[in-house]
């Protein structure tokens, strides 16, 4: 192996950033095939009923208008079979305008497609639908527990988890609710489809290239060669972008039926209707202690929404078997149905919300206790995970403590509630742990070495925001041993090499051994034409030849470049391919660990919360790239802080519309809500998991933020918010 | 958004012609007007543009007013000299409004005319009396929470006037001049915007034939400190929860002069006199502002999710009259 | 003016777009942003929310930073418009860009436009002030889903350092 290793871990500028940064980059928008017609979609007024009428003859008179696509005259397609394993997921199964039923309000109910995008949206405003509305709706989690009831999903049990809660001296028994979120990406869902000979070529903005490929071409009865996915780059997605939403067929059918290119562009308005969102949950925590703070006995009940056309389980206790060393446990999770659109992954999915209510449950339970919230957490640490009954390969969750605790101060904590001032603020200091799994998926790659001394890198996933152009450029450039400049990735395109979703904080993992074992395929094959008839290193013995910048050695130190090697063969590049597996079965548990430590103030007099401070360790393994790394993890912990002080998507329950479907009610933080934030990454190597040693990094650290604000809260105003957001009238005194 | 016709003003007289006698708008920054017609709220069929209309003047003017121009805009005025030192409360609520963006295109004239946030009327779907009169009201049993009133409600519209600026006008006293194709006639600030009542659809006292040519600020009180704070959950770019402008003048401790007008809990830019006549002749206190608070306050109506308005304006009471004692005095105290 | 079918005929207008003058004819419904990305090809500038709650349609208008999204271009005749499009030079970056890129002040690059933008303009605005702050207040107009605030301030902050005194746009 000729790895060059200093750029492994170093702080590389993105490769794309000077794209991003001119307006260079192309998002599914800004693609405009020659013809290209607008789409406007008209939506569902009412959550639940049916459509009587469809009357689109004012519409169809307006300038510009091709066509109103909807149930009537909409072509029959076929339902996506929605399998992970074949790589088709869908989460809302129903195709758009299969038939007169509405499920949900912002439904697709009719397209119309006209030649600009005025012309579309004007029009869209003259189709006039009557429904037949079924006015008994579902708005809530609450309403729907109460008059539907739950369907139980899954749920594990180990030990005695009632009777060692039933003996324990010292118990916690707490619901905590989090409403439903909506990822709202700045690049809402955009589709540009055209058809040529059959061919469906679309450029979407998705987290999958492969599975929207392969959803498609199940929809459209298609051969998978007959669809072309590209997503050169994407607004960031959280989850929201992973699989294919209506809009995407409804684009794509309108472009068949209508023989020209159409973009449709969702409103943000749609964003928080037919493109999923976290759902709601109710999570019911039991924790039972001894008096030194031994854990005996863990309880984490869940109840999520879903909807009519796919059920969706959010898998709240999903960190709750694993974190702690606990002999009795019992995790359970169910759906019950409202009348909304489907909820589907947003960042962190399960433990993004499970550990608030987790990490709440543990900070009650060291006031319970009288004991420091960080002691509580190391006394039960386990290096074994409990749930899958493995050792972790790498988890360094204490060191992560230690580190984050010395950088904050956490010793100058005073645990009194209300105890820690400054002038007229109250401070509170809170903490909590965070977690999220280690995943690698298995991905093809392929590297080609160019005989002007360049390389390629392709491979069919794509970079939604993450940097993986830069870590697959930084592998490309230790493996191939050449400058970054000379190195170019191509990816997020159907066509290239197979490659995973970017979610689930596994892109990185499973991208990276791909594509270095591709590079030294494309070494091998550089060194067998080497030692072809013809080059210049023919007579040299082969079993002597080295790879080192871009040239091939002979056992004498002769050195021939890959274009002198290349020529004699006739070939302009030669290419290494690489098909490289899933997380190994070695008898390991694979995670990443970490903690936050959070500061707020409020200020009483003015019933005013801020997030002064944030200090995070995580422990994630190998950082390839700590400029992208360090970005990412502070992210998440921004996303954290605003599922714990702002999101909540609110429905009517009078009717289940949402009511703040829009980005100036639907609150997420500005620039001027940032805290003071220090990320510590802890550099570990997981060799277990790949020979990087990397895992993922995207999503942990938005898990347990919303806690570590909570607990914070509750240390400085005595106030236990049990139901997210922490807003400020939750905080103020009915007695004002 | 729907097609209309286009007319650009080349000056007031035009502008209110083109204006009059059909479905028509004026065109003036755009924020809330191209907002609602691409949500198709408001559906006029021609715009009438007034960006180049000879009105973006900030003039010292008689008895020591100042005089502004409909069409200066938001940022222009916040950091106008004059403003930023005898109205600092004007300048202070200007640049707590929506955003940099927001605000270098919007004016003056149009921030007056600001429509509501309420998701009811924005929808376009659910009853609502302002959108179409006799519908309904969705907001008063429905999610009431950011941008619904505690006071100036009716039982037909809950909607709060979501602008700052017209809260620090209202505080310092202000007269809108209206000028029709012949006349020109003036209106003072406080009875420029409509309480609902039963006409929630009737939002101010613009007729169809009249522009808004100028605002004039009353004559700075002598003396006097101001502040404007705005409560709100998110730290900028968002509505207020409740906000508060004030201004006092001082004599010694005692309180010469008080005014205190509420964002974010009125159907309208809402003074309050009678808080004010409380203050007139008090010592500046905390144990005073908060009475005052309470008067201010007293008949609020709360509603199922914004009851939390009502304690949380008290508060912004008495903090901006606590900053604004606090700056009259450091004034009084500085060499003059 | 109407033609025969009640339909608004389009408008000529100018536009001085990144230096260069343009001429399109649009109808009087057409907003800045869309004549960018869909009439004059320049797709650098991003639809995020269409109705002024997001800032990343942020152009400069005459030197003014203001939401393209809200703006009909006809109201704009004349104007002189920057775009992202417009901010580096023939070779180089822009000393914000290449700040921005330094401190990676950014994740999906989707609000970046809009950022650049408006810090191009609070570069050069000499009214508001230079703490960390006010600088924060003053781009709390351009939301980033993915959270790169921190990196965002120290760009700017940095291209100000440096460039003290220096005409930076």
């Amino acid at each position: 192996m000729s790895r060059s290793a200093s750029i492994i871990g170093a702080a590389v500028s993105r490769i794309d950033g000077p794209d991003k940064l001119t307006g260079r980059a192309r998002y599914a928008g800004d693609f405009h095939p020659e013809g290209m017609t607008y789409a406007y979609g008209v939506y569902s007024t009412i959550a639940r009923g049916r459509v009587v009428s469809i009357d689109t003859q004012a519409a169809m008179r307006c300038p510009g208008v091709l066509d109103v696509f909807h149930h009537g005259n909409f072509p029959s397609l076929h339902r996506s079979p929605a399998s992970f394993a074949e790589e088709n997921v869908v989460d809302e199964k129903r195709v758009p305008f299969e038939d007169d039923e509405v499920f949900y309000a912002g439904q697709f109910v009719a397209l119309v497609v006209a030649d600009s995008f005025e012309h579309a949206r004007a029009a869209a405003y003259q189709v006039k639908v009557t429904y037949d509305e079924d006015t008994n709706t579902v708005a809530t989690l609450a309403q729907a527990m109460e008059k539907r009831g739950s369907t139980h999903a899954n749920d594990s049990e180990r030990g005695d988890p009632e009777g060692a809660y039933q003996s324990a001296p010292h118990q916690v028994d707490a619901t905590y609710t989090t409403p439903v979120e909506t990822h709202n990406p700045m690049e809402t869902h955009t589709t540009v489809a055209r058809w040529i000979d059959g061919k469906l070529e679309v450029w979407d903005s998705t987290q999958g290239v492969v599975f929207t490929r392969n959803t498609l071409s199940k929809v459209f009865d298609l051969d998978p060669s007959r669809v072309i996915v590209h997503a050169d780059f994407i607004g960031s997605g959280f989850g929201g972008k992973l699989w294919v939403w209506p809009h995407c067929i409804a684009t794509a059918g309108a472009a068949r039926e209508l023989g020209r290119p159409v973009q449709f562009v969702l409103p943000r308005q749609q964003m928080f209707t037919t493109s999923g969102h976290r759902p709601e949950t109710s999570q019911h925590v039991r924790l039972a202690a001894d008096n030194d703070g031994t854990l005996l006995s863990i309880r984490h009940e869940n109840v999520n929404s879903t909807s009519h056309v796919g059920t969706v389980v959010e898998a709240c206790a999903g960190s709750t078997e694993g974190l702690y060393k606990c002999d009795n446990l019992r995790i359970s999770h169910a759906t019950s149905i409202t009348d909304r659109g489907t909820p589907t992954a947003m960042r962190a999915p399960g433990a993004g919300v499970g550990l608030f209510a987790l990490e709440s449950a543990m900070d009650e339970l060291a006031v319970k206790l009288g004991m420091d919230p960080l002691e509580l957490r190391r006394k039960n640490f386990t290096d074994r995970d409990p749930g899958a009954d493995l050792p972790y390969s790498s988890n360094h969750l204490l060191e992560c403590y230690d580190r984050a605790a010395e950088s904050f101060g956490w010793s100058r904590r005073t645990p009194g509630v209300g105890s820690m001032r400054d002038g007229d603020k109250i401070i509170g200091w809170g903490m909590a742990a965070c977690n999220w799994d280690a995943m690698r998926n298995p991905c093809d790659a392929r590297v080609t070495l160019h005989d002007d001394g360049s390389a390629s890198v392709h491979c069919a996933s794509q970079d939604i925001g993450t940097g993986t152009y830069t870590v697959l450029a930084q592998i490309a450039s230790a493996e191939l041993d050449l400058p970054l400049d000379r190195i170019d990735i191509k990816l997020g395109d159907s066509t290239f090499p197979h490659g995973p979703i970017s979610g689930g904080s596994w892109a990185t993992a499973s991208l990276l051994p791909a594509v270095a074992e591709a590079a030294r395929a494309a070494i091998d094959k550089i060194k067998e034409y080497a030692g072809k008839a013809g080059s210049p290193l023919a007579d040299a013995d082969p079993n002597d030849f080295v790879y080192e910048k871009g040239m091939v050695k002979d056992g004498h130190g002769k050195a021939v470049s890959i274009a002198d090697i290349l020529k004699p063969q006739q070939l302009a590049s030669a290419t290494g391919e690489a098909h490289t597996g899933g997380a190994p079965d070695s008898g390991y548990s694979f995670g990443s660990f970490g903690t936050h430590f959070v500061e707020i103030t409020w200020e009483p007099a003015i019933a005013q919360l801020k997030v002064t401070r944030v200090v995070s360790a995580i422990d994630a393994g190998q950082i390839i790239n700590q400029k992208s790394a360090r970005n990412q993890v502070e992210g998440a912990i921004v996303m954290g802080m605003s599922s714990a002080l702002f999101e909540a998507t609110e429905y009517d329950e009078r009717n289940a519309r949402p009511v703040n479907n829009n980005y100036a009610e639907y609150l997420v933080p500005v620039n001027a809500d940032m805290p003071q934030l220090d990320v510590i990454l802890l550099d570990h190597p997981d060799y277990e998991l790949n020979e990087f040693g990397a895992r993922g990094i995207g999503e942990i650290g938005l898990t347990g933020m919303q806690a570590a604000v909570a607990n914070a809260v509750y240390h400085a105003t005595g106030k236990r918010v049990r139901d997210l957001p922490v807003m400020l009238d939750k905080l103020m005194d009915e007695t004002e | 958004m729907r097609q209309f016709e286009y007319k650009r003003a080349e000056n007031t007289r035009g502008a209110v012609h083109a204006h009059a006698g059909q479905a028509s708008a004026y065109l003036a920054g755009g924020t809330t007007l191209i907002d609602l017609v691409k949500l198709d709220i408001m559906q006029p069929e021609r715009l009438v543009d007034v960006n180049r209309l000879d009105l973006a003047d900030i003039e010292h003017s008689d008895g020591g007013t100042l005089k502004i121009g409909a069409m200066v805009r938001n940022t222009t005025l916040a950091y106008d000299q004059t403003v930023q030192t005898d109205y600092s409360v004007l300048s202070e609520a200007l640049l707590q409004g929506a955003s940099r963006q927001l605000r270098n295109r919007a004016t003056t004239g149009g921030n007056v005319m600001q429509r509501v946030r309420c998701s009811y009327f924005r929808d376009g779907v659910s009853p609502c009396n302002k959108r179409e009169p006799g519908s309904g009201c969705s907001a008063i049993d429905g999610h009431n929470r950011e941008v619904f009133a505690v006071l100036g409600t009716s039982e037909h519209c809950i909607a709060v006037h979501p602008s700052d600026m017209c809260v620090a006008m209202a505080a310092i006293g202000a007269t809108v001049h209206l000028a029709s194709a012949d006349s020109e006639r003036a209106v003072d600030f406080l009875d420029f915007h409509r309480l609902p009542g039963d006409t929630p659809h009737i939002e101010h006292d613009l007729k169809d034939d009249e522009l808004i040519t100028h605002i004039t600020l009353d004559a700075p009180i002598k003396g006097a400190g101001s502040t404007y704070i705005k409560l709100r959950d998110r730290s900028s770019y968002q509505f207020a929860l409740a906000s508060c402008a004030a201004i006092v003048a001082l004599d010694g401790d005692t309180i010469r002069e008080a005014r205190i007008a509420l964002g974010g809990v009125g159907t309208k830019p809402w003074r309050c006199k009678q808080a004010e006549a409380a203050l007139q002749g008090a010592s500046a206190t905390d144990e005073s502002f908060k009475q005052a608070a309470q008067i201010a306050m007293e008949g609020a109506t709360p509603y199922k999710h914004n009851a939390f308005k009502i304690p949380l304006a008290r508060k912004a009471i008495v903090r901006a009259l606590r900053d604004a004692a606090e700056r009259a005095r450091r004034s009084a105290g500085e060499p003059t | 003016m109407m033609d025969s079918n009640d339909t608004p005929v389009d408008v000529r207008l100018s536009l001085r777009v990144n230096g260069q003058m343009r001429q399109l004819d649009v109808p009087p419904n057409v907003v800045l942003l869309d004549a960018l990305r869909d009439r004059l090809g320049l797709t650098g500038t991003k639809k995020g929310c269409d109705h002024g709650q997001c800032g990343a349609c942020t152009v400069l208008v005459n030197g003014e930073a203001i939401n393209s999204c809200l703006a009909l271009a006809v109201v704009h005749d004349g104007d002189d418009i920057t775009t992202v499009e417009g901010l580096a030079g023939e070779a180089d970056l822009s000393p914000l860009q290449a700040a921005f890129l330094e401190h990676d002040a950014y994740q999906c690059g989707y609000c970046t436009p809009g950022q650049l933008m408006s810090a191009t303009e609070l570069l050069s605005n000499r009214k508001v002030g230079t703490t960390d702050a006010e600088v924060a207040e003053a781009m709390s107009g351009n939301i980033c889903r993915c959270g790169a605030y921190k990196n965002i301030l120290s760009a700017i902050q940095e291209t100000r350092q440096q460039h003290a005194g220096a005409a930076i746009d």
